[in-house]
């Protein structure tokens, strides 16, 4: 009877926390959905469809929505197609070859927090690195962080300088597990490096490119940290993603019924990218034999 | 290793450093005055650490978040190699399914359990409490699948002897897989440690008390409340970005190739 039950007792602390705090909530977020609360009134009116309604037809939620798309569709071929040529290089293994690699990959252990401070000041107006720099070129100050147009791209900067270590050594993992001999043979046929990368290292790396993408793509779409401390989502909406309008609406405004609506929203839309992506990439993907 | 070429030796840390750039300058920058900063003078002093630690509290958010961190790592750890082996080791009804269940968490996005979780602890009253900060996080499936990974690569026979000898299922958890799973375990830990002392979005909603700030709010509020009059006061936010870096920092230096390693066998597994 107890050997019968041991692996249960092994696998019970883990279920239970992963119940309590990540499958449970996913239908509590459903249920509040349909609610309007304020966390301080004492109940909690069952509303229909009035959270998601209100929510489709606010100007934020598709402000938010077009803004972190537009922050995945340019965040993400960026990290990767420069990661992937950078590791191309790097995949040597010489002493200044590690070190670099080092360097690189030391961003995406660091507080992220730190690094939004510190690119706060890199690209402040008036004391920043970025305009000093400009100025040794005689050119004007450049208000990063307060220009619509720019603020985005700031972001997209900061966070491809975090992230690109990262992408770097699953890549050159993922380099390195090529078979040398279709180099080697190439080498004869007298292949080009360019065409080399294109026809060898890129399709055969692509179980790798597909693993990036799909964690890199959920991650975009959940940016929070260097929104929240660099840019509040502003100026005028420019930078307003879509966890930090949840967050707004959760825990500044304390509506928790369309904090949970765009929850549920987000949640949906990134599941069903996943199975999107497994659907139409999944198939193309190539494998060593 | 081939010879080096001493100037690709050269290109690749002058790359480095100017990749680096913006941090190494804002830890020099954590050592001048604030009046010197701005005058673009040159001056040496600890006064904004002092400041950090003293006045601004950052003894207490670094000893949180050590405490809120080493916790969450040792808890993390001990739970996901307990499931891990059980996992690995035994086929058990419903045992595929909680399998996927585990799994399944890397899919699922973290913002959707934000105002749950909020509302379960608000209930319980462990708002504004280390185990408000702690237990939320301490469930981990990627460490759990990776382990599982790991622990099928280690021969059964070496669990069947034990057992001949008499051994219990803990015992040979404890004294045959444990120990040969050490690099996985170890980096393991180390991820889940790096990821909670980064952990910036719970703690900001769970913890409105300043006493129990961890290192990561602490800055981003010392950040937003702007000591300077007027001008910020860079130094001192840069000294207190300093002390958040540092430990992960050193910690990184020591045992960098241990957490490489890690990443990619996940990744490339």
């Amino acid at each position: 009877m107890l050997r019968k039950l041991t692996p249960y007792l092994f696998v019970a602390p883990l279920m239970v926390f992963i119940a309590l705090f990540t499958y449970i909530p996913i239908f509590a977020s459903l249920n509040l959905s349909f609610r309007e609360w304020n966390f301080l009134s004492p109940d909690m009116p069952f509303v229909g469809f009035r959270n998601y309604e209100q929510l489709l037809a606010s100007r934020d939620l598709w402000n938010s929505l077009w803004v972190t798309t537009l922050f995945a569709v340019l965040s993400v071929p960026l990290r990767l197609g420069l990661a992937l040529v950078i590791a191309a290089y790097l995949v040597r293994e010489t002493v200044h070859v590690r070190l670099l690699r080092g360097a690189l990959f030391l961003p995406s252990v660091t507080s992220t927090v730190s690094i939004a401070v510190v690119f706060s000041w890199v690209f402040s107006t008036d004391y920043g690195m970025v305009n000093a720099i400009l100025g040794t070129f005689g050119l004007g100050k450049v208000q990063w962080l307060q220009n619509p147009h720019l603020a985005l791209w700031v972001l997209i900067f900061v966070n491809t300088w975090k992230q690109i270590g990262y992408d770097i050594v699953i890549y050159i993992a993922g380099l390195q597990a090529i078979p040398r001999e279709l180099y080697d043979a190439a080498a004869v046929d007298g292949g080009k490096r360019l065409h080399v990368f294109r026809r060898i290292t890129m399709p055969l790396v692509m179980p790798t490119t597909y693993f990036l993408l799909v964690i890199s793509v959920i991650e975009a779409f959940q940016v929070f940290t260097i929104v929240n401390v660099m840019t509040h989502g502003g100026p005028a909406g420019a930078t307003d993603m879509l966890v930090n309008l949840l967050y707004e609406i959760g825990f500044v405004l304390f509506d928790i019924g369309r904090g949970s609506a765009l929850a549920v929203l987000l949640f949906i839309l990134l599941v069903g990218l996943a199975i999107l992506k497994s659907r139409i990439i999944g198939r193309k993907v190539h494998y060593e034999a | 290793m081939k010879p080096e070429n001493p100037i690709l030796a050269g290109l690749a840390l002058v790359a480095g450093l100017l990749f680096l750039s913006p941090v190494l300058y804002s830890i020099w920058m954590s050592f001048q005055t604030v009046d010197a900063y701005y005058a673009g003078e040159l001056g040496f002093t600890l006064d904004n650490y002092a400041r950090a630690v003293g006045q601004y509290n950052f003894a207490r958010y670094l000893l949180n978040s050590l405490i809120v961190s080493g916790l969450v790592t040792l808890l993390g750890i001990t739970f996901a190699t307990m499931a891990a082996y059980a996992f690995a080791r035994y086929s058990f009804r419903g045992g595929n399914f909680l399998f996927a269940a585990t799994v399944a968490t890397l899919m699922i996005p973290s913002h959707i359990s934000l105002i749950p979780n909020y509302l379960t602890l608000a209930k319980v009253g462990l708002l504004d409490s280390y185990a408000g900060l702690i237990l939320p996080a301490i469930s981990n499936g990627f460490a759990a699948f990776f382990l599982r990974q790991y622990i099928r690569g280690i021969p059964k026979a070496l669990d069947e002897a034990a057992y001949m000898d008499g051994a219990t299922s803990l015992q040979v958890l404890w004294r045959i897989i444990v120990p040969l799973s050490r690099p996985a375990i170890a980096s393991m830990a180390l991820y889940i440690f790096i990821t909670e002392w980064n952990n910036y979005i719970w703690p900001l909603v769970a913890v409105g008390k300043q006493d129990l700030y961890t290192l990561q709010i602490g800055l981003a509020r010392l950040y937003r409340i702007n000591p300077g009059e007027g001008l910020i006061d860079w130094p001192l936010v840069m000294a207190a970005s300093t002390i958040t870096i540092l430990p992960v920092l050193l910690g990184f230096l020591l045992v960098e190739r241990h957490l490489v390693r890690g990443i990619t066998m996940g990744a490339v597994k």
